[in-house]
C-alpha cells in the first residue's frame, strides 16, 4: 500500500446523485463521451459491447397502469474503497498488471490503458458492470479527431477501460491552483463532466471528507444509499431518492427485509468500529 | 588448434552471457513494450493553450447559451454557459455533442450541382460563382416570364435576421410565399394572437411558479425549451407542483409530482372541465376578469345578437362528461381544479415541445385557464412577449413585377377568407401542389433552413409534390432528406463557425437575444445563406439590389443592432426586462382591449359560423375503428433528435436496447394491449396505418395507456450519415395531416393503428 | 574396456583443447559486451538535427534572465512549453542581428507563417500527465534540475531518437541501464526515476492517475 505523502490532506472524492432530479435527458453520458473521447460505432445497441463510463438505467416499480412510476439511475464507475475502506475495490485486487489501483490522496480508481492487457478480470470482478472492454479500434469518421481532447488519452483495441471521475478536471484545477500559489481546491474548481452537464443538477461532486462539500450533508441524509452495499465494496457514488420502491431497487433484497433496517444496522455497525 | 563445433557453441554462448551484461535485451524489450503502445492509428490529439468562448446553439429555437472549449482552432467541448439568462448552464444531449455534426460525415463540403437524377445521390462539385448564377438566371428568368410568386421559401424560422432577410427577398422580387416549417409553437401563436391580439410569444415564468399544469409538454422530454425547463426544474425547490396530463408516462410525467393519464385528444375537453369547475365554485380570479376579461359572460355583437360567453361554454363540461371523455374520475378532475385555482402562481402550458400539434381550440382552451388564474405578467405567471423588434430595417421600394407577384393568394392556402389569421400553412402546401392542373404552383424552391421531407406531415405526400418542383435549392449544413431531393445544394457554415442572431426562445417570459459566432474557422466550403441572398439580389440588380444595401450578414447584423451589437459581441446576450412590465393595462390588443376568452368573433370569420360554441372540441381521427382498432402516437426524447437535423452518434449511442436495436425501433405498448394481440417483448411486428406501415419491435410498457402504440419521432431517416440512416421509421410518415378547421394548421394528435406480429 | 579407453582418446584427439574453447567464450563475450554497449546505442538512436539552431544564453540576457519569459505558465496553470512562432514573431518580425540561423528562421518560418517543427528532448509519451505547476510551484524546482544547463547554452544538442519507440533518448536512455546522470547535466526521465525522486522527496512513488492520462 502506497503511503501518504505528507503535504496533501487526503480526499475522498465521491458523488450523490438526487434520482428525484434525473429526467434521463442522458447529457450526463454525452457530455461524459465528449469530455473522454468515448468512441462510437454505427450500430451501438449491443449495451455489452457499447462503451460507456456513465449509463443511465431506467427501472419502474412493476406495478401495471396508471400506478406505474419509472426511475433513472445514473451509473458512473463507483470508485469503491473496498471492505475496510483501505482501496482494496474488487477490481484493484485481481488486476495482475497493475493497470488499475486506487489513489489514497483522492479515493479514484485508476486505470491505465497502456498496462492494461486485456485480461478482463477486473470486468468479471466489478459488480456494478462499470468497465469496459474496447473490442475494436476506436475510429473517428470525416474530420471527426478534431474535436478529440488532449487531457484525455484514447484508447486502443483490447484494453478495458472505465470512469475515472475526470481525473484530468483534478489535474488540471491543482496545475490551475499550483500556479496561483493555492494548495486547496475549491469546490467548484473540480467536478465531473457529467456533475457539470446534468442539466438539473441532479448530480453533486465534491469530497465526501469535506463538510463545506454539497456532498458531505447530501451523502449522510436520510434518504442516501448506495448500489449493492451488503457487498461491502464501500461505493463513492450515492444516490438519494425518496421513493421507497427506488431504495428497495439498490440491492437484491428478499421480500421479508427492510433496506432501511439493514441500512441502518450497517450504519451503527460501522460507527462502533 | 583445432576449431569445431564446441568452439563455436562456445562463442555463441559467450557472446549470450555478455549480451545479458549489456542493456541490448533489457533494453529491447521496454522499447518494444513501449513501440507497442504507439499504433499510429490511435490518434493522439495536439494540445495547446485552451479557451472558452461564449456563443449559443441553434440547433433547435431554445437558445441556449453554450461555452465552447477549444483548443488553437479546434472545438472541443460543448458546455453550457452558467450565467445565461435562458438555460443557466444546463444543455441537452444534442447541443453538448454537435461538435460531432460540425466535423461528422453529414456535412456539404461545397456548392454543388445534382449530376444523376433527383435523389440519386450523385453529385457534381461547382464553384460558389456559378452556383449563384444558376439560381439568379432562374430567378431572373422566372420574373421576366411574369411569375416571380411562383417561387417559394421555406425556412424553420421566421424569428432571425437570417429569415427576415429571405422574406424581404421575396418581397422584393414578387413572391408572398415564406412559409415556415411547422412546430407545436404556430397553434399557441394563433392562440395569443386571438385572445390577446399580439404577435408574438407566450412566456411562462417555471422559476417562480408554484403549480405548472401541463398538457402533454414535452417538458423534459426533448422540447424546444429543454434548457430553460431543466434548468428551472433543477433549481426549484420540490415545492413547485407539476402534473403533467399525458397517456404515456413521459420523462416529463415521471418527474411531475402528478400524473394524469387522460386519453389522447381529450385535452380540450379536459381543460373547459377544469374550467367549469373553476367558474361553478367561483375559484377564479374577479378582479382580472371584471378589468381585463372580455366574453366571459354571454355578450352582444355590434347587431346586437348574443354570443355565449365562456362561463356558458364551459357549462356542459361537467366533470361527468369529461371524466368520459378524459378516462379520468370526477375526482381527480375536481381536485386537479381546485389545485390549480388555490395555487399562488398557476400556470396551464399547451403545446411547448409535444410531439404531435395541438388543435387551435385546445391552446386556447388551456390559455383561459391562465386567464381565470388571472396571472398575467405577475412573477410566476404568464407573459406576453412581442415579436422581435430589435433589427431596424431601411425602407425598401419594390417595382410592379414584384408589387403583382406579392398581391397573388399563397401557395398554402395561408392568410385567405378561410384561414385568415394563420400565417403559415405548410401542411398543405404538398396537397397545393399535387391538386394543381397543369405547371406547379411552385417553379422554384429555396429550402432556407428546416427539413421539410421528414418534418412535413406525410413525407411521402411531400416527397411527391417535391417531384414537381421543377427547380428546388437547398441551403442545408448537412445532407439531410430534402437535400437528397434538391438540384442545387449551397451549403449554409455549421452554427459554429458562423454569425446567427438568436430571437427570445419560446417559453422565456422575457426578452432575450443571443448571438451564435464563429467559434472556429469554417471547415468547409461554405457560405451563410444570407450572404448568397444579398449576392443574389445585387446579381438581380434594380429595385431588389436596392433593398439589400449590405455587404453581407455580418455587414447588416452590424448595422440594424448598432448599439446592441458591442453587448451581444461582448457578453453573448442581452435581456430586456421591459417585456416584464406588471401593468395589465396595455397589455392586451384586441379590439376590446381585453383578454377575450373564446375569441368568437375571430371564430366568426374563420368558420362562417358565430353560432358555434367552442369550436371543435377533439380533432377526430379517420380510418375504421375495427380495421385499425388501436391508436398511434408519436412521442419525443431528450436522447434523439426529432427536428430538422438527425442525432448525433452520440446521441443515438444513448438509446436503450429497447428504443433502438440494430436497425429496429420500438413501439411502446401496454402489456394488457400486446397480449390481446399476442405480442411479446422484443417480438417483430407491423403497424399498419391509413398513411403507411412500419416494420418495428415492441416494448412491454406498464407506463402507456392500453389501446395506445407510442413511437418516438426523429428516426427513419434517409439523409445525413450512416450513423443515423436506415434506423427505424418516421412516425410522422404514419400520421396523415388532419387540418384543423379552425385554422387549417394540421392537428393530427395520432392515427388509428393496427399492429400485428410480424 | 579398452576399445572405450581408445575412444575417450580419440574423442580427445580430435577435439578442440580447453583454453581454444575459453578463448572462443570469451571473444563471444567481449564482442557481445562491446557491440552491446557501443554499437547498439549507435544503431537504435537516429540522430537529428534541431531546423534552426538557437543560442539560450543569448536571449536569456535580452529576457532578464528569466526562463518564464518564453516558458511560462498559462492563466489555466497549464505549461506553455516551447514558444509559438506568435511569441517568437513579436521580437522576431524582423531581422534584429545579422545571424543567420535568425535570417533562416525569418525566412522560412515568420515570412511563410508556419510553426518552427522543433524536436523536444523532454517531450513525453501521449499517455502520460507532466504537470510543471507542480514541479514549479508547487516544490519550488529549478528548470536546471531535471533540463540541466540549458540556459547557459549557446548552441542546441542533437537530438536522438529512438528508432523503435519515436521518443527522444533524453527522456528513455541518455543513461543506460541507469549508470550515472544524463551527459546533459539534468535528470533522467523514465517512470522508475519519476517514482524514485518521488518517494524520495514525498515518501510515496505516487498513483498511476498522477502522471498517466
Amino acid at each position: 500500500m502506497t503511503q501518504q505523502p505528507q503535504h496533501t490532506k487526503t480526499k475522498r472524492y465521491g458523488m450523490v446523485i438526487d434520482l428525484d432530479k434525473c429526467t434521463g435527458c442522458g447529457a450526463c453520458m454525452v457530455a461524459c463521451y465528449a469530455e473522454n473521447n468515448v468512441p462510437f460505432r454505427q450500430d451501438e445497441s449491443d449495451k455489452m459491447r457499447s462503451l460507456n463510463w456513465i449509463r443511465v438505467m431506467k427501472v419502474d416499480n412493476g406495478k401495471p397502469f396508471p400506478d406505474t412510476q419509472v426511475c433513472y439511475i445514473p451509473m458512473p464507475c463507483m470508485q469503491c474503497d473496498g471492505q475496510h475502506m483501505e482501496g482494496h475495490s474488487p477490481c484493484v485486487s485481481v488486476c495482475p498488471a497493475v493497470a488499475t489501483d486506487y489513489d489514497q490522496t483522492t479515493g479514484i480508481v485508476s486505470q491505465i490503458y497502456t498496462r492494461c492487457f486485456g485480461c478482463r478480470y477486473c470486468m468479471a470482478a466489478c459488480p456494478y458492470h462499470a468497465r469496459k472492454f474496447n473490442w475494436w479500434d476506436p475510429k473517428w469518421p470525416a474530420d471527426m479527431e478534431k474535436y478529440l481532447n488532449p487531457d484525455v488519452s484514447a484508447r486502443m483495441r483490447g484494453v478495458v477501460e472505465k470512469c475515472s471521475f475526470c481525473y484530468h478536471r483534478y489535474q488540471k484545477a491543482r496545475d490551475k491552483a499550483y500556479v496561483e500559489g493555492r494548495e486547496e481546491l475549491h469546490e467548484d474548481e473540480y467536478q465531473t463532466a457529467c456533475a457539470q452537464a446534468c442539466p438539473t443538477n441532479a448530480i453533486a461532486f465534491g469530497d465526501l471528507h469535506n463538510p463545506e462539500h454539497a456532498v458531505y450533508s447530501l451523502s449522510r441524509s436520510k434518504t442516501a444509499f448506495r448500489l449493492l452495499e451488503r457487498l461491502n465494496t464501500n461505493p463513492k457514488v450515492y444516490y438519494l431518492s425518496s421513493k421507497s420502491w427506488v431504495r428497495r431497487k439498490a440491492d437484491n433484497y428478499l421480500e421479508g427485509e427492510n433496506p432501511e433496517q439493514i441500512r441502518e444496522k450497517a450504519r451503527k455497525a460501522a460507527a462502533t468500529h | 588448434m583445432k576449431i569445431d563445433r564446441r568452439c563455436f557453441l562456445s562463442l555463441v554462448i559467450g557472446g549470450a552471457v555478455g549480451t545479458t551484461l549489456t542493456p541490448v535485451p533489457w533494453k529491447l524489450t521496454d522499447d518494444i513494450a513501449i513501440w507497442s503502445q504507439n499504433w499510429p492509428w490511435t490518434p493522439v490529439p495536439e494540445d495547446g493553450p485552451s479557451k472558452f468562448v461564449k456563443s449559443v446553439c441553434t440547433q433547435c429555437p431554445g437558445g441556449c447559451g453554450i461555452t465552447v472549449r477549444t483548443i488553437g482552432d479546434r472545438a472541443i467541448k460543448i458546455e453550457g454557459q452558467p450565467d445565461h439568462p435562458v438555460n443557466n448552464g444546463s444543455l441537452c444531449p444534442r447541443a453538448i455533442s454537435a461538435t460531432q455534426h460540425l466535423y461528422g460525415p453529414s456535412r456539404i463540403q461545397g456548392p454543388m450541382k445534382r449530376a444523376g437524377e433527383r435523389g440519386q445521390g450523385k453529385w457534381e462539385k461547382i464553384s460558389w460563382d456559378e452556383a449563384i448564377k444558376t439560381v439568379t438566371e432562374k430567378l431572373a428568368e422566372l420574373r421576366t416570364r411574369g411569375k416571380p410568386h411562383t417561387v417559394a421559401c421555406i425556412s424553420d424560422t421566421d424569428g432571425n435576421g437570417s429569415s427576415y432577410l429571405m422574406d424581404r427577398f421575396l418581397q422584393a422580387y414578387g413572391s408572398p410565399n415564406f412559409i415556415r416549417t411547422p412546430s407545436s409553437a404556430d397553434a399557441q401563436e394563433l392562440a395569443l394572437y386571438l385572445s390577446c391580439g399580439r404577435q408574438g410569444t407566450i412566456g411562462y415564468d417555471f422559476r417562480k411558479a408554484d403549480f405548472i399544469l401541463s398538457f402533454g409538454c414535452a417538458l423534459m422530454d426533448g422540447c424546444d425549451t429543454a434548457g430553460q425547463v431543466m434548468s428551472a426544474f433543477g433549481e426549484q425547490d420540490k415545492k413547485t407542483r407539476l402534473v403533467q396530463i399525458e397517456a404515456r408516462l413521459s420523462d416529463t410525467a415521471a418527474k411531475a409530482a402528478q400524473w394524469v393519464p387522460a386519453k389522447p385528444g381529450s385535452e380540450t375537453a379536459l381543460a373547459l372541465g377544469l374550467g367549469h369547475v373553476i367558474v361553478r365554485d367561483g375559484l377564479y380570479n374577479k378582479a382580472f376578469i371584471d378589468n381585463h376579461g372580455f366574453a366571459f359572460e354571454d355578450w352582444q355583437d355590434d347587431a346586437g345578437n348574443t354570443h355565449p360567453g365562456y362561463r356558458s361554454l364551459v357549462q356542459d363540461h361537467s366533470p361527468d362528461k369529461v371524466a368520459k371523455a378524459t378516462g379520468l374520475s370526477e375526482k381527480v378532475i375536481e381536485s386537479l381544479a381546485r389545485s390549480f385555482a388555490r395555487a399562488h402562481r398557476p400556470v396551464a402550458v399547451s403545446g411547448l415541445g409535444s410531439a404531435a400539434p395541438d388543435s387551435l381550440d385546445q391552446a386556447l382552451a388551456v390559455f383561459a385557464l391562465n386567464a381565470l388564474a388571472g396571472n398575467f405578467q405577475k412573477p410566476g405567471g404568464v407573459f406576453l412577449i412581442d415579436e422581435p423588434d430589435y433589427l431596424s430595417w431601411t425602407e425598401m421600394k419594390i417595382d410592379k413585377t414584384a408589387s403583382a407577384g406579392n398581391q397573388h393568394p399563397r401557395v398554402d392556402g395561408a392568410g385567405s377568407e378561410k384561414f385568415a389569421h394563420t400565417r403559415y400553412l405548410p401542411n398543405r402546401l404538398p396537397e397545393a401542389i399535387n391538386s394543381a392542373k397543369g405547371d406547379s404552383p411552385v417553379q422554384a424552391l429555396l429550402v432556407a433552413g428546416g427539413n421539410p421531407l421528414y418534418t412535413l406531415a406525410d413525407p411521402r405526400a411531400a416527397q411527391k409534390a417535391f417531384e414537381k418542383i421543377p427547380f428546388i435549392v437547398s441551403f442545408s449544413t448537412f445532407i439531410d432528406e430534402t437535400a437528397e431531393q434538391a438540384d442545387l445544394l449551397l451549403p449554409h457554415p455549421h452554427f459554429l463557425e458562423s454569425y446567427q442572431d438568436v430571437p427570445t426562445p419560446r417559453g422565456m417570459a422575457h426578452t432575450v437575444v443571443s448571438l451564435a459566432r464563429p467559434v472556429v474557422k469554417p471547415q468547409y466550403d461554405t457560405r451563410h445563406m444570407a450572404d448568397v441572398v444579398i449576392q443574389i439580389a445585387k446579381n438581380l440588380g434594380g429595385f431588389i439590389e436596392n433593398a439589400f444595401p449590405w455587404k453581407n450578414y455580418e455587414d447588416f447584423l452590424r448595422k440594424s443592432l448598432s448599439d446592441q451589437w458591442k453587448t451581444l459581441e461582448k457578453k453573448g446576450f442581452w435581456s430586456d426586462s421591459r417585456s416584464r412590465d406588471t401593468s395589465l393595462d396595455k397589455i392586451f390588443r384586441t379590439s376590446s382591449q381585453r383578454f377575450e376568452f373564446f375569441p368568437m368573433s375571430k371564430f366568426a370569420a374563420m368558420n362562417g359560423n358565430g353560432n358555434k360554441k367552442a369550436g371543435v372540441e377533439k380533432i377526430e381521427l379517420p380510418g375504421n375503428i375495427d380495421k385499425l382498432p388501436l391508436v398511434l402516437v408519436p412521442y419525443t426524447s431528450m436522447r434523439i433528435s426529432d427536428g430538422a437535423v438527425a442525432n448525433t452518434p452520440f446521441m443515438t449511442k444513448t438509446l436503450d436496447a429497447n428504443v433502438v436495436l440494430e436497425n429496429d425501433v420500438f413501439v411502446e405498448i401496454n402489456p394488457k394491449t400486446a397480449s390481446e394481440y399476442g405480442l411479446s417483448q422484443g417480438d417483430k411486428a407491423t403497424v399498419k396505418t391509413q398513411a403507411g406501415r412500419a416494420e418495428v419491435r415492441v416494448n412491454l410498457f406498464e407506463g402507456i395507456m392500453p389501446g395506445l402504440v407510442a413511437m418516438p419521432a426523429g428516426l427513419g431517416r434517409t439523409g445525413f450519415s450512416d450513423y443515423i440512416a436506415g434506423k427505424g421509421a418516421n412516425v410522422y410518415s404514419l400520421i396523415a395531416p388532419a387540418a384543423d378547421p379552425a385554422s387549417g394548421l394540421n392537428a393530427a394528435w395520432g392515427a388509428r393503428a393496427a399492429i400485428a406480429k410480424a | 574396456m579398452s576399445t572405450q579407453s581408445d575412444n575417450q582418446t580419440a574423442a580427445a584427439g580430435n577435439r578442440s583443447s580447453g583454453w581454444v574453447v575459453f578463448v572462443f567464450f570469451m571473444i563471444g563475450l567481449v564482442a557481445s559486451i562491446i557491440s552491446g554497449w557501443v554499437a547498439f546505442p549507435k544503431l537504435l538512436y537516429s540522430t537529428k538535427q534541431q531546423p534552426i539552431d538557437f543560442n539560450h544564453q543569448v536571449h536569456l540576457e535580452q529576457m532578464g534572465g528569466q526562463c518564464n519569459a518564453c516558458h511560462f505558465f498559462r492563466e489555466d496553470g497549464s505549461f506553455s512549453g516551447s514558444p509559438t512562432l506568435e511569441e517568437c514573431k513579436s521580437c522576431h518580425m524582423y531581422p534584429m542581428t545579422g545571424n543567420e540561423n535568425e535570417q533562416k528562421f525569418i525566412d522560412e518560418y515568420v515570412n511563410q507563417d508556419k510553426e518552427v517543427p522543433w524536436l523536444i528532448y523532454a517531450e513525453q509519451p501521449p499517455c502520460v500527465f507532466f504537470s510543471h505547476a507542480a514541479h514549479v510551484r508547487g516544490a519550488d524546482m529549478q528548470c536546471a534540475t531535471c533540463h540541466g544547463d540549458i540556459k547557459n547554452s549557446t548552441s542546441l544538442r542533437e537530438y536522438q531518437e529512438n528508432r523503435l519507440t519515436g521518443y527522444s533518448r533524453d527522456i528513455w536512455g541518455k543513461s543506460m541501464l541507469r549508470l550515472g546522470e544524463p551527459d546533459h547535466g539534468g535528470r533522467r526521465q523514465k517512470m522508475n526515476d519519476c517514482a524514485e525522486c518521488h518517494l524520495k522527496e514525498t515518501g510515496s512513488k505516487g498513483n498511476c492517475f498522477q502522471c498517466h492520462k
